[in-house]
């Protein structure tokens, strides 16, 4: 397809014009809404006083939980989380009080009046003093095939130990906002920046006691999400509702950067303790895994983010003997949400560096590994949970990355500089990706459209997709364009807006395109066949010498007409108008749900993936194993995509994905303090990658003549995985560092692998070389 | 002039009376002066520190040949009446529309073409960036444009695309409709500046002083000991924008053009203490050669292009990253006062943590560094999490005399190891009268690991800001030794 076609808001946004929330236009009736939250992490709140934060001058609202007029709770999946903390508080940042004021000094101001008495409480920070509590989420899950305790006392080799990956701060560039409007009698709008707008409208409809007809949820688009929309977008757009309901005036919340970093949850941290055999060629016998996550203090989506963290812990490779345990444990932090990965990242990181381990134990190159275990083509391709690997990229992929990047002739060079530097030390590394797509919560592949073609020929296009920069938009309006065989430019996609697609399920999952692109083309398919009625009775009156038949009529380049007689023939604006005369619907809903998936939660079995995505980087590091700082030398990069449906699109996600994950595997880093409060808050402590922490020399492609079957236009998720791509920048610093001991000791190591990480454990192995 | 200030937007000189406007304040930023009108809500705020770039805006001044010099800066740290006299630049300026049709300028076509923007957040930003490329430079280096944008942060692009729009765009030369209009500009900006009457902005809890002469800025800070001097601000609005710190008075120097000399004197080099970072930068590369080394990582180029070594020197941070060099390099600063003057080490002015010796009558004028002979080597280092666009959880700067084989003189001052910028004395004496070999360096890093007890903090633990700062005495050794 044409990869001419840029982001359909392109120009809007380099002239910024773009409209955010925050930059909506509105009356001087415009309040300001500020949230008060909780300065322990566990506490009981003892008394609340707000009266003298009333008087303040411009001041027109405090709320807190007894003025809620519905239910007091914003948990999505389950009702665990209350919309503002009444009796206790369970983390630092949690809301305990609203304000809506004329301007941020009268917010300023009531802020500090405002009153609370707590007397706090033991908090639990860290995984594993929440293990030694026992205070866990919900009861474990496990994935297992075979015997694995036999078969790992069976392996020749074998390796225990544990992981640590740390959580990752979204860090989209606008933070969390909602301008909420009050309308007629109990109805409210509210613009949201929501990757789930349908359940913002369910939660805003709870908080305020009404029922869901009352309440339109609208994003125009979001600036980022990352997946810290999907459900955390939905607290302040129920917090501006809430106080725009109590002032009858529209009220907008746009977080400051430090107060979204403490409030909001984060990507997972996790805690893996494995135990894997293998044998003196390198094959993985038995592998067991428990993968311990820190849920903070609710629910949030943690156990669907566990569950595809366990469905990812084989990563790309065939393990005999298998067994896969996950917990999620409650902690006294925010609610960890979805990230990019959606726990997939954190349960192939454990055996990413196990294959690395072994590699280094083996004295053997860890590509080599890698090859030995992918899943076969016509055997040993079933996953762990039962579902075979079918259409497997792995190897065709592997083949033409390791040669395109020159894998061999540079591992020489590198050994070489190894041996002639002391101190700086280069190191490589090639990772897989094989990712999942569907919602792994089976009912949520849905999605629905609204497709409007109006009578001067200009369409129309709503669906259930959010757009948060990844170009859903544009795709759909290609997709449109593509079934209506119209040019893009006479077709607009909207705001996505409950009023308009119900009943929608979140942009997540990298499913977006998937299912809204089929439940766009579910509703051009239904408008042309009634179109193509009134095209043949057209022929028929035009043409009566030739009969059209239904299945020979196509809509090409703003024409229809029939293949079999090309000069039959009759502009796509013209044919509206008839319709449109002869009182045919020019509008239609579409609907789509993917067939064929289900997942067993209990005996953790079945088919819960549509297809998968692949996947493969090669990177190059060097290091200052004296201070601890790196370079990315070199990425190279192939992912399949299926047909790309927009290549620059694509690219896009594909380069954005992986900057992403190389972030949190360097440079990113949550650190808490003893009582619970996040240090790194703000972007002076906090770093994501700069422009100057993208490899040198970056070199990417989609893999070419890749369709794929029975989704739209045969294309591939793309969202998130190539985040997972960045593992072979942490492995190749991985083996930088490993290089400091000439291989021959396994460095300590972590995720992220921070300049610290690098420094301590270099001069760790220094150590070790100095006693032997 | 009372309560004004002026400045050119939109091609027009906009005066601002603020006794007219009681919501505007003297020390209301730029970004939320600008995005409280519906035509300039392109700019955006992305953290409201200095971090993101998301409200990079250009300023237009007047330089050398009356010909304008295009500078990005970030507009959440910069006070309103900072850009009196100057051209403000914003997203909303660069595409021209003409018979109802929209031309975008080349930097911005060419950020479409390359799919350079996703959820479009950063972009206005990031296309401030890439004009401010534009303007400065003729095939910029991929090292040139990267210097550039390390101040805009991107969560969704991976930047690649925005590399190669600024390789595309500035190809040829940097003609667009800012040159057609730049005399016309040059007259406006001349006309606000050719008056020089102290700006005082006062309301009923604030008062903003922007002179333009240093004796008009010393006999303000005589009458207003309590006021806050700010030069760039960088340092100063942090305390505002994140700490909603309340400013009553403030002494503003960004006005004083005596302060933005640089001289060659006698055996040295003075910089007015309102020489810009960036500026210093520039100037240093073959003249301080460490000093430009550790500049090079010194915040991004908006902040660079306003902060100054005033303020560096100023705010006596112990992570200030001009110090350990300063050290190294023996500086001194000029402080002046309106009936006195000083010349004190700079060893001397840094009194404590984020302390220097500064009477509340005087000022900082000038920092001077002697020039260097070429007797000796100085090198600096900085270390921190992220190579760009950080603070330093650890710099130093060395400086090595040896006669013969022996050391004859050596200074080693590091950044982020105490309270404040301090020399490793114990290992200096060690050192002193050995011979500079790898031995003696090792056994030089054992007493430097425990000459200090540094912090753990959100930045790194302790062990590591002491393993860091033994090894940076080794690779300084191993450096040495290579040239
Ligand atoms: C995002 C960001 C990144 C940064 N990165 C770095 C970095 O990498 N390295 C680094 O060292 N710093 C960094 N800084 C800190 C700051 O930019 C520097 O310290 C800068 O040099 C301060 O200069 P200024 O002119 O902006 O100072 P101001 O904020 O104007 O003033 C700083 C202090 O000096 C005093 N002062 C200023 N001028 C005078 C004078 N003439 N006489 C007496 N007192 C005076 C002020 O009262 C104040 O206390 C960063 C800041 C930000 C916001
Ligand atoms: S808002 Fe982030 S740098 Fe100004
Ligand atoms: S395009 Fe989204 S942050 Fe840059």
């Amino acid at each position: 397809m044409s990869d001419q076609i840029h982001h359909n808001s392109a120009i809007s946004h380099v002239t910024g014009e773009s409209v955010y929330i925050n930059d909506m236009l509105m009356s001087s009736q415009l309040l300001f809404g500020k949230v008060v939250f909780s300065k322990y992490a566990h506490a009981k709140i003892k008394k609340i006083n707000i009266k003298k934060a009333l008087k303040v001058k411009g001041v027109h609202a405090v709320i807190i939980a007894k003025n809620i007029p519905g239910e007091n709770q914003m948990g999505p999946v389950i009702h665990d989380e209350p919309c503002l903390a009444e009796k206790v508080v369970t983390f630092v940042g949690q809301a305990i009080a609203l304000i809506a004021a004329e301007n941020k000094d009268a917010l300023l101001q009531a802020e500090k009046l405002i009153e609370i008495e707590y007397e706090t409480l033991d908090a639990i920070l860290d995984i594993e003093t929440s293990i030694a509590k026992n205070n866990i989420l919900a009861p474990q899950r496990k994935i297992e095939r075979g015997n694995v305790d036999l078969a790992l006392k069976n392996s020749p080799h074998t390796f225990k130990g544990e992981l640590k990956t740390n959580g990752q701060e979204h860090w989209y560039l606008e933070t969390q906002t909602a301008l909420a409007v009050p309308g007629e009698g109990k109805e409210i709008m509210v613009h949201a920046s929501s990757q789930n707008p349908t359940e913002t409208q369910a939660i805003v409809a709870e908080v305020l006691g009404i029922s869901k007809n009352e309440v339109e949820v609208e994003v125009k688009r979001m600036g980022g999400g990352f997946g810290g929309k999907e459900t955390q977008g939905n607290h302040v757009a129920a917090w501006a509702a809430l106080l725009a309901n109590a002032t009858k005036r529209p009220v907008k919340i746009h977080l400051f950067r430090d107060d979204d970093q403490i409030m909001t949850g984060k990507r997972h941290r996790c805690l893996s303790k494995y135990e894997i055999g293998f044998d003196e060629a390198g094959k993985i016998l038995a592998y067991k895994v428990e993968i311990n996550t820190d849920a903070g203090a609710a629910f949030d989506l943690s156990m669907a983010i566990l569950e595809r963290a366990m469905l990812h812990a084989d990563s790309s490779y065939f393990i005999p003997d298998v067994q896969i345990i996950g917990r999620a444990w409650k902690t006294n932090l925010p609610s960890n949400t979805a990230y990019r990965g959606f726990g997939g990242p954190q349960g192939m990181a454990v055996i990413e560096n196990l294959i690395d381990m072994i590699a280094r134990y083996l004295k053997k190159d860890s590509a080599e590994i890698r090859l030995l275990n992918f899943y076969n083509i016509d055997k040993n391709n079933f996953t762990p949970y039962g579902q075979k690997i079918d259409s497997n990229r792995l190897f065709v992929m592997y083949d033409q990355l390791i040669k395109s990047s020159e894998y061999s002739k540079r591992r020489n060079e590198i050994d070489k500089f190894n041996n002639e530097n002391e101190f700086v030390k280069r190191g490589m590394a090639i990772t897989p990706v094989k990712f999942g797509i569907s919602f792994t919560t089976s009912f949520l592949n849905q999605a629905g459209a609204l497709v409007n073609i109006y009578t001067d020929g200009t369409v129309l296009v709503n669906h259930g997709g959010t757009e948060m920069g990844q170009g859903l938009h544009t795709k759909m309006l290609q997709v449109a364009s593509v079934e209506l065989g119209i040019s893009p430019d006479r077709i607009k996609v909207n705001a996505t807006n409950t009023s308009k697609v119900p009943n929608t399920s979140p942009t997540a999952a990298s499913s977006g395109s998937d299912i809204n692109g089929m439940a766009v083309k579910n509703a051009t398919d239904i408008i042309k066949s009634r179109l193509v009625e009134v095209v043949i009775s057209e022929f028929e009156r035009l043409y009566p010498n030739n009969k059209s038949l239904n299945e020979n009529i196509v809509f090409e380049n703003n024409f229809i007409f029939d293949k079999l007689y090309p000069q039959n023939k009759i502009s796509f604006n013209e044919i509206i108008k008839t319709a449109y005369i002869k009182q045919v619907s020019l509008s239609s809903t579409g609907y789509y749900k993917t067939p064929g998936i289900y997942f067993d939660r209990d005996k953790g079995q079945g088919n819960p993936f549509y297809y998968f995505s692949y996947g493969m980087s090669v990177s190059e590091v060097e290091i200052d194993s004296l201070t601890g700082q790196y370079k990315l030398l070199r990425s190279d990069i192939l992912n399949d995509v299926g047909n790309s449906i927009n290549e620059g699109i694509d690219i896009g996600q594909v380069e954005g994905a992986f900057i992403q994950g190389v972030g949190w595997v360097t440079t990113e880093e949550l650190k808490w303090d003893k009582t619970g409060n996040l240090t790194t808050h703000s972007p002076d402590t906090y770093k994501i990658p700069t422009v100057n922490d993208i490899p040198k020399d970056f070199r990417v492609e989609l893999l070419k003549n890749a369709p794929n079957s029975g989704t739209i236009l045969k294309s591939k998720a793309v969202g998130e995985p190539p985040f997972m791509l960045a593992f072979s920048v942490w492995l190749a610093i991985k083996d930088a560092i490993s290089a400091v001991g000439n291989h021959t000791i396994e460095p300590d190591f972590t995720l992220p692998a921070t300049y610290e990480v690098i420094l301590l454990s270099s001069e760790k192995i220094r150590n070790k070389l100095k006693v032997k | 002039m009372k309560n004004t200030i002026r400045f050119v937007l939109d091609g027009k000189i906009r005066e601002v009376d603020f006794s007219k406007y009681p919501e505007l304040k003297p020390t209301t930023t730029v970004l939320n002066y600008l995005r409280s009108f519906p035509e300039h809500k392109g700019v955006k705020e992305g953290c409201a520190e200095g971090d993101c770039g998301a409200c990079t805006i250009v300023i237009a001044e007047i330089g050398e040949n009356e010909k304008l010099v295009y500078k990005t800066l970030d507009s959440c740290l910069v006070f309103l009446p900072m850009i009196h006299g100057k051209q403000l630049i914003t997203v909303e300026n660069l595409a021209i529309t003409e018979n109802n049709e929209k031309s975008l300028h080349l930097v911005q076509q060419l950020l479409v073409e390359t799919n350079g923007s996703q959820c479009g957040y950063c972009t206005p930003g990031i296309v401030m960036s890439l004009f401010g490329i534009y303007k400065n430079h003729q095939n910029p280096t991929k090292e040139i444009i990267e210097d550039a944008l390390t101040g805009n942060l991107c969560r969704c692009t991976g930047y690649q695309p925005i590399i190669e729009a600024a390789q595309k765009a500035c190809v040829n030369n940097c003609e667009d409709h800012f040159s057609k209009s730049e005399k016309e500009v040059v007259e406006l900006l001349k006309k606000i500046n050719s008056n020089t009457e102290t700006i005082t902005i006062k309301n009923k809890s604030q008062k903003y002083f922007k002179p333009f002469s240093i004796s008009e800025a010393l006999r303000l800070r005589n009458e207003n000991p309590n006021a806050i001097i700010i030069n760039g601000s960088t340092d100063i609005a942090l305390r505002q924008t994140k700490k909603n710190e309340f400013f009553a008075e403030i002494l503003d120097l960004s006005g004083v053009s005596e302060l933005k000399n640089i001289k060659v004197e006698n055996n040295s080099i003075v910089f007015g203490a309102g020489i810009t970072i960036e500026q210093v930068r520039n100037y240093s590369i073959e003249k301080f050669p460490a000093l430009n080394k550790i500049l090079n990582v010194f915040g991004s180029l908006q902040i660079r292009n306003i902060a100054t070594i005033g303020g560096n020197v100023g705010s006596a941070s112990p992570i200030g990253d001009t110090l350990p060099v300063l050290f190294a390099y023996c500086a001194k600063i000029k402080l002046q006062s309106e009936n006195s003057e000083r010349i004190i080490a700079i060893e001397d002015f840094i009194i404590g943590y984020r302390q220097a010796d500064i009477k509340n009558d005087e000022l900082i004028t000038e920092v001077i560094i002697p020039k260097q002979d070429k007797t000796g080597v100085v090198n600096s280092y900085k270390i921190s999490k992220r190579k760009d666009m950080d603070i330093s959880t650890v710099s130093s700067a060395f400086k090595l005399k040896l006669s013969g084989e022996s050391v004859s003189e050596i200074l080693l001052a590091f950044g982020g190891m105490a309270a404040v910028t301090k020399r490793a004395k114990e290992t200096e004496k060690l050192l002193i009268g050995k011979k500079w070999n790898r031995e003696n360096v090792e056994t030089a890093m054992k007493i430097l690991e425990k000459e200090f007890t540094p912090l753990s903090d959100a930045r790194s633990e302790a062990e590591f800001r002491s393993t860091a700062a033994k090894n940076l005495l080794l690779k300084f050794y191993l450096e040495t030794k290579q040239n």
